[in-house]
């Protein structure tokens, strides 16, 4: 027996130096086969990626297995031989059969020594915050379960936040439990004491007398509070400077206001009103890196729905990188960041002429379009967006009636707006002159971020006193004489306002683990280190607060006792606080009580203003650059980089381009074609003298002679253990000259091949007899053109939709096709009578489960749950917030580029994204794919032991301690939603990690199949909730974790016996269908075809 | 040449066929038995505990009730384990220099938790719920045992899956009132202890709609026999009495009697809208 034990722990032992199979050699694909195969052939075809529309061997070799590439033995154990394997082997069969008999350690209880009040353990509390974001607030309710944050939902009685949330916001819950964060302040690398640092800045500072060469270097301002500091620490200090920096920056649109109305505004859009929008590079259904990103798609989906009484809404977009918002649009127009500008010129203009016939055909359609609306239009720009197409957007909005309509302008949403990049100009030539004695960095990392030509780091060197506030020892950090560790905003004292001007205050949900700071407390020492964040927020709070002004010096004093020694006031006790229950006494603190209660205070959102005509023509952009351009995007996953250790992000595929752990040079196939380079190539990209090597990714949609790189990758070591390594940055090109593009780009090749990780073709392997018998009996497909993923969407009708005329005139569009004038079907829909599913009478299964059990509650009796979810495939914008929801609500684990490389990425909800024709100009469809739960499941019918079965109320349940991991069940399924635990993916070790997890999941261990369960956590707590008190579940009671993050309303989960359900109502709609129906597997998921608006004068 | 083996082994080999049957059957049966004892699943060990706590001292001698300690039990799935506080209410006037006590007080002192030994220990795969069970009908007693008889605290049952889906596939043999859910005494009903049921014709949770006495209300309890049908207050459909300007009193008006369990549970199964036992014993109801 030992000596086996010892043959294990040797195994065991190898097991840490296994080599990995990292990778799948790389498709060889050439641009000739590519072509060859395209040349010629027309109509419509459904694509997923470029090595799938050229149909390599190699991606043949991919699709052949169901996991490429299978855990073989090395990956577990180093080298072993098959005579190791036989005898490790016969150790764990032995001891498979005493594994049910080994004793459980004894596990121990720690009690509280004085338990809080409102704590009742085991039920989770949910209070009120606000993620903080340079764009604007996003108020959040946290669910805290014995005070520990495990998740973020949308703040639901918010005004424009409505509940939902986004992918940025879901993930920030990972990032207060990086267990890399930074975990106590250093001075010259060694640790030190928060005092000491307030000792001695306070000291060199007072010693200045008027604060000369004192410099705050802050991200943007969010908190009034905080600016309110910074106006009491000038005071003080009048010679002191605060300089706000981001990479990801607003510059453009402030340029462009104050050259319009003298000062900076912030632009509101009322999309509800708008039947015509028209996005100049403004990737507004993307994710909060765009100012109102909640309720604006929230707004763009409701009048995106296909109603017959309503009018449906019409989006152009003209954009550079394919974005999520321009494959939602109508009419994508791809130009260069250059011809951008001259369509924005063009726009305002109304008759300039356009040099691309393309372009100027699009922009009359646009502008007959914007005329007809009557001012119901919005032209919308962002963060992204050219200085020129601001003010482009400020012209036409004003000039043509949607000023007051559906935007409107207001103070900004951040107190001190300012433009960036300028003020850090200036700010290096006072470093440069010697100007600048103490730099106090504030949650900025301009070591590795800030524009190259400013050579940061020189100036740097030459501030004899550099203070960096970061969460990280991050690039910036680790050279900074000082660091202190951040706290994370779920940590700590402060206030935001949300996009429509409402205050938020950011409450503390947890002690901070590791003590840290924020910038309240380190500009509160050049004041009064004894007032702390919690004091200088409630006193400002008495500005905005009812009740604040006058009592405002009696009431701080108790209000501040009373709550102090609390982390937070549950909503208990708040709501007790709200009916004058509790100590509250005065009007104040019960509206301080409130507002923490709330999350919000009414009354605070911004009155738009009346600013008139914008002054001044446009700004003439700079005559197009015949060379090749280079556009500067913020990752739709990590953005600036903040979230480049966030291991949720990092491993979500990117938007449109599915990348995972990786950025790349974004390039269309002619620009490939012309410079002769292929898709994962390394290629050289210089820019005014300075190179970086990039991977490359053929970008369907993508404009030609431009390329486009995403910001955010390219940390150095110190940035963590996530972050370290992954991509390339982009930020080494980028300068104070062109920080959205610039021109002049040169491309060389011959820097071998980087494999770059996109996750695409996962998720499209061979699905048995009936696919290969559409390749081999094509319907449609007379060519043999389609790729394998495109024979799906076509032949079986994965993706159905149709234009708002067809819709109207056959509403069933999605069952019957729409039929031209000879009676023939025309596959214009997607629709084929393949993919349809077969009479219910022929079925080989027959009706094993019923759902006709009649429930006796107190309230009458009511049928049997039978759960069942749609998701609107018109309303869905690929957006990712789903996903990121789903990784937080069920413990799912981060697997890493290797892993995902080869397809064993854990996430259990995906979203496939079908290109549509041209490679040019491809349409694309974005669809939600995760467990079906069918009703005769394939999964269930070969599991050997069991571990899937279907439950009572339809659910398809997974029963992860007998799963034995044949993964017959995933051979099986049809949508390929199933994910297996390879290797020992869960991280059982890292201590921080234990608290960010959902007490309700198991933490799944090595061996073991998931995939989505319809968050039957979620189903059983409310369903315990009911039963106790004897009622029926009431529609809505239950929400996923993916319906709950949805901005855009597009997934509905419910009770199928429910006739008012909202999931009833959905399916009840003559576009709902089901994916790969022929298979009769009837799935409880189900999808509603969309429908689109498009300008007959562009189709 | 000669035969290796005479023809005697042929009964060796047969005897040692059928040993090696029989060690196999043997060694299933020990695995089995092994897998149900004591020693796995330590169904009556009493480990070592910081403060030798007695409930037997505790809830029969001095009569508290469960919920003094264990808080949560009807509001969550954990019962709750007192904090410190709790024993500091009395033991800060009582025994306050007792020997035993000694890890409480010093608890109290510092601040660090008492470190109990769990005793009741599920896998971590299970998700047990205790409200749902003392709301439906679950007495502590039906898995605890007789806590007021245990000196030391012990797990009474083995809390094995099959143990639990013995009554998740049949709840009526455990299920009693949940006016009876705290009593550790209270037996099954039988012909010489029946027990009197009627439900109270409120609506809501199900803990309120039902009142159960364990004497004929007929005849020993004039008083609630009278209240059972009521002078002038007219009955309304469903056994709901309302008077248009009275305040709404909720009374037992139809008593069945039970003699047995099987009766009784059949009834409490009804009246307490317990799911089929299909549903209770699907799998996703302890494991997600």
């Amino acid at each position: 027996m030992n000596e086996t034990r010892m043959e294990i722990e040797q195994a065991m032992a190898g097991e840490k130096q296994a080599q990995v199979v990292t990778a799948i050699a790389p498709a060889k694909m050439t641009l000739a086969e590519v072509r060859a195969k395209l040349d010629g052939k027309s109509g419509k075809r459904y694509w997923k990626s470029l090595d799938e529309l050229a149909d390599t061997p190699a991606f043949q070799e991919l699709m052949q297995e169901e996991f490429p590439r299978q855990a073989s033995a090395g990956e577990w154990v180093d080298s072993v031989s098959r005579r190791g394997f036989l005898k490790v082997m016969g150790a764990s069969f032995a001891l498979a059969g005493l594994a049910g008999c080994t004793k459980q350690p004894d596990e121990q209880i720690f009690p509280y020594v004085k338990q809080p009040e409102d704590l009742v353990l085991g039920k989770p509390m949910f209070f009120a915050t606000a993620h903080p974001f340079p764009t604007g607030a996003i108020p959040v309710l946290v669910k805290s379960d014995a005070f520990r944050p495990i998740k973020l939902e949308g703040n639901p009685e918010h005004p424009i936040v409505k509940g939902k949330s986004d992918g940025f916001t879901q993930a920030s819950l990972l990032d207060l439990y990086d267990p890399d964060r930074s975990q106590f302040p250093r001075f010259r690398g060694e640790q030190a004491g928060f005092n000491e640092f307030q000792e001695q800045f306070a000291k060199a500072v007072a010693g200045t007398k008027t604060g000369e060469g004192v410099v705050f270097l802050s991200e943007t301002v969010t908190s009034p509070t905080l600016a309110g500091q910074w106006k009491a620490v000038q005071a003080k200090y009048p010679q002191a400077k605060l300089v706000q920096y981001e990479p990801v920056n607003q510059d453009a649109g402030r340029a462009a206001s104050k050259a319009a109305f003298g000062d900076y505004y912030d632009t509101q859009y009322k999309l509800e009103d708008a039947d015509v929008i028209l996005a100049l590079d403004a990737d507004f259904l993307g994710g909060i890196g765009f100012p109102g990103f909640l309720p604006m798609s929230a707004a763009w989906a409701e009048r995106h729905r296909f109603d017959k009484d309503k009018p449906m809404n019409r989006l152009y977009v003209v954009e550079t990188a394919p974005t999520v918002t321009g494959f939602k649009a109508e009419h994508r127009l791809a130009l260069k960041p250059s011809e951008i500008d001259q369509f924005a010129n063009a726009l305002t203009g109304g008759n300039s002429t356009l040099s691309n016939p393309e372009a100027q055909k699009f922009l009359a359609a646009v502008t007959a379009d914007i005329k007809k609306s009557g001012g119901r239009f919005a032209v919308i720009v962002g963060p992204g967006s050219s200085q020129a197409a601001h003010a482009a957007a400020l012209t036409v909005n004003g000039s043509q009636g949607a000023v007051g309509k559906t935007v409107f302008y207001t103070e900004t949403v951040v107190p001190m707006p300012s433009e960036h990049v300028s003020d850090l100009k200036a700010l290096v030539a006072d470093m440069n002159a010697g100007k600048v004695q103490w730099l106090v960095m504030l949650g900025v990392n301009p070591l590795y971020n800030a524009p190259v030509d400013l050579a940061f780091e020189v100036a740097f060197n030459k501030v004899p006193n550099s203070v960096h506030l970061g969460s990280h020892v991050d690039e910036t950090g680790f050279y900074s004489t000082w660091h202190i560790n951040k706290a994370h905003y779920l940590e700590s004292w402060s206030d935001a306002r949300a996009y429509d001007g409402t205050i938020s205050i950011v409450q503390p949900m947890i002690e901070p683990l590791y003590a840290g700071k924020s910038a309240h407390d380190v500009l509160q020492t050049l004041l009064d280190p004894s007032v702390s964040a919690y004091d200088v927020v409630l006193a400002n709070a008495k500005t905005y607060l009812t009740g604040g002004g006058a009592a405002a010096t009696s009431a701080a004093a108790p209000a501040a006792g009373a709550a102090k020694g609390a982390t937070s006031v549950s909503p208990d006790q708040a709501s007790k606080a709200a009916l004058g229950l509790a100590a509250a006494n005065t009007p104040f603190e019960l509206a301080w009580r409130k507002a923490l209660h709330d999350g919000w205070v009414a009354n605070t959102a911004f009155t738009p203003k009346t600013l008139g005509a914008p002054k001044g023509g446009t700004t003439t952009p700079a005559t197009a650059g015949t060379g090749i351009e280079i556009s500067f995007k913020p990752d739709s996953s990590v953005y600036d980089g903040r979230y480049a250790n966030n291991g949720w992000l990092q491993e979500l595929p990117r938007q449109v381009t599915s990348m995972s752990w990786d950025n790349a040079a974004l390039m269309n196939m002619d620009l490939m074609g012309k410079l002769g380079i292929e898709e994962n190539e390394a290629i050289e990209l210089t820019l005014n003298g300075r190179k970086i090597i990039t991977p490359v990714l053929m970008s369907p949609g993508h404009p030609n002679d431009v390329v486009t790189v995403q910001l955010g990758s390219g940390r150095r070591a110190e940035a963590g253990r996530v972050a370290a390594g992954v991509g390339f940055n982009a930020y080494s090109l980028r300068t104070t000259d062109g920080p959205l593009s610039a021109s002049g780009l040169t491309i060389a090749r011959g820097h071998g091949t980087y494999d770059l990780c996109v996750t695409k073709v996962h998720n499209i392997e061979h699905r048995g007899a009936y696919a290969q018998r559409d390749l081999e009996h094509p319907l449609s497909d007379k060519d043999g053109t389609y790729s394998l993923a495109g024979h799906e969407a076509m032949e079986r009708s994965i993706i159905r939709y149709a234009t708002y005329e067809e819709a109207m005139k056959n509403p069933d569009f999605a069952h019957t096709g729409t039929k031209d004038s000879n009676g023939t079907l025309v596959n214009k829909v997607g629709y084929n009578p393949q993919g349809e599913a077969v009479p219910h009478e022929e079925s080989f299964w027959p009706d094993n489960w019923r759902y006709d059990h009649i429930e006796e509650v107190s309230a009458g009796k009511v049928l049997q749950n039978k759960w069942g979810m749609s998701i609107d495939l018109n309303s869905c914008v690929g957006c990712n917030a789903c996903v990121v929801s789903c990784y937080a609500e069920n413990n799912i684990a981060v697997v890493g580029r290797e892993q995902v490389k080869i397809g064993r990425i854990m996430q259990w909800m995906r979203i496939d994204t079908y290109f549509e024709g041209d490679l040019h100009a491809p349409s694309a469809h974005f669809q939600p794919m995760l467990c079906q739960h069918c009703e005769s499941a394939g999964c269930e019918q070969v599991c050997p032991v069991g571990a899937t079965v279907h439950t009572p109320e339809g659910i398809n349940t997974m029963v992860y301690n007998r799963c034995v991991g044949t993964r017959y069940c995933s051979n099986n399924c049809p949508y390929k939603v199933r994910r297996f635990n390879f290797l020992l993916y869960s991280d059982y070790d890292t201590e921080s990690l234990k608290f960010m997890r959902n007490p309700d999941v198991s933490v799944r261990s090595r061996g073991v199949m998931e995939k989505c369960s319809y968050c039957i956590q979620r189903i059983e707590a409310v369903k315990i909730e009911a039963d106790k008190n004897n009622r029926a579940i009431e529609d809505g009671e239950i929400l996923t974790a993916c319906q709950q993050a949805c901005p855009t309303d597009a997934i509905v989960f419910g009770n199928l016996n429910d006739p008012k359900s909202r999931v009833v109502q959905r399916k009840a709609e003559e576009r709902d269908y089901q994916v790969l129906a022929d298979l009769n597997y009837r799935p409880r998921t189900t999808y509603t075809a969309g429908v689109i608006n498009p300008n007959a004068e562009l189709a | 040449m000669a035969q290796v083996f005479d023809r005697s082994s042929n009964a060796l080999a047969r005897a040692s066929l059928v040993l090696s049957g029989l060690i196999v059957i043997a060694l299933g049966v020990t695995l089995n038995s092994l897998q149900r004892s004591p020693w796995v699943t330590r169904q009556g060990q009493r480990p070592d505990q910081p403060v030798p706590f007695s409930h037997k001292h505790h809830v029969e001698g001095l009569g508290l009730q469960c919920q003094y300690c264990h808080v949560s039990v009807e509001k969550s799935s954990y019962a709750g384990i007192p904090p410190t506080k709790t024993c500091m209410n009395c033991h800060s006037q009582i025994w306050t220099n007792a020997q035993l006590l000694e890890p409480v007080r010093q608890s109290w002192a510092t601040g660090a938790s008492l470190q109990w030994i769990k005793v009741h220990d599920l896998p971590d795969f299970v998700y047990f719920n205790h409200e749902i069970h003392v709301n439906k009908g679950i007495g502590c007693a039906s898995c605890h045992g007789r806590v007021d008889e245990m000196p030391l605290m012990y797990e009474q049952n083995s809390l094995q899956m099959e143990w639990c889906l013995n009554c998740h596939r049949n709840p009526s043999v455990n299920l009693r009132p949940t006016s009876e859910i705290y009593n550790m005494a209270w037996a099954a009903p039988s012909t010489d202890k029946p027990v009197w049921c009627a439900p109270n014709g409120t609506s809501g949770p199900t803990a309120q709609q039902l009142g159960c006495v364990n004497s004929d209300p007929a005849s020993n309890n004039p008083h609630l026999a009278q209240m059972t049908n009521p002078v002038g207050i007219p009955t309304g459909p469903g056994g709901v009495q309302t008077v248009a300007n009275a305040p709404v009193i909720p009374m037992p008006i139809n008593y069945v009697k039970f003699t047995s369990q099987e009766e009784l549970g059949h009834y409490l199964m009804k009246q307490y809208h317990i799911r089929t036992a299909n549903e209770l014993s699907s799998c996703e109801v302890c494991h997600r």
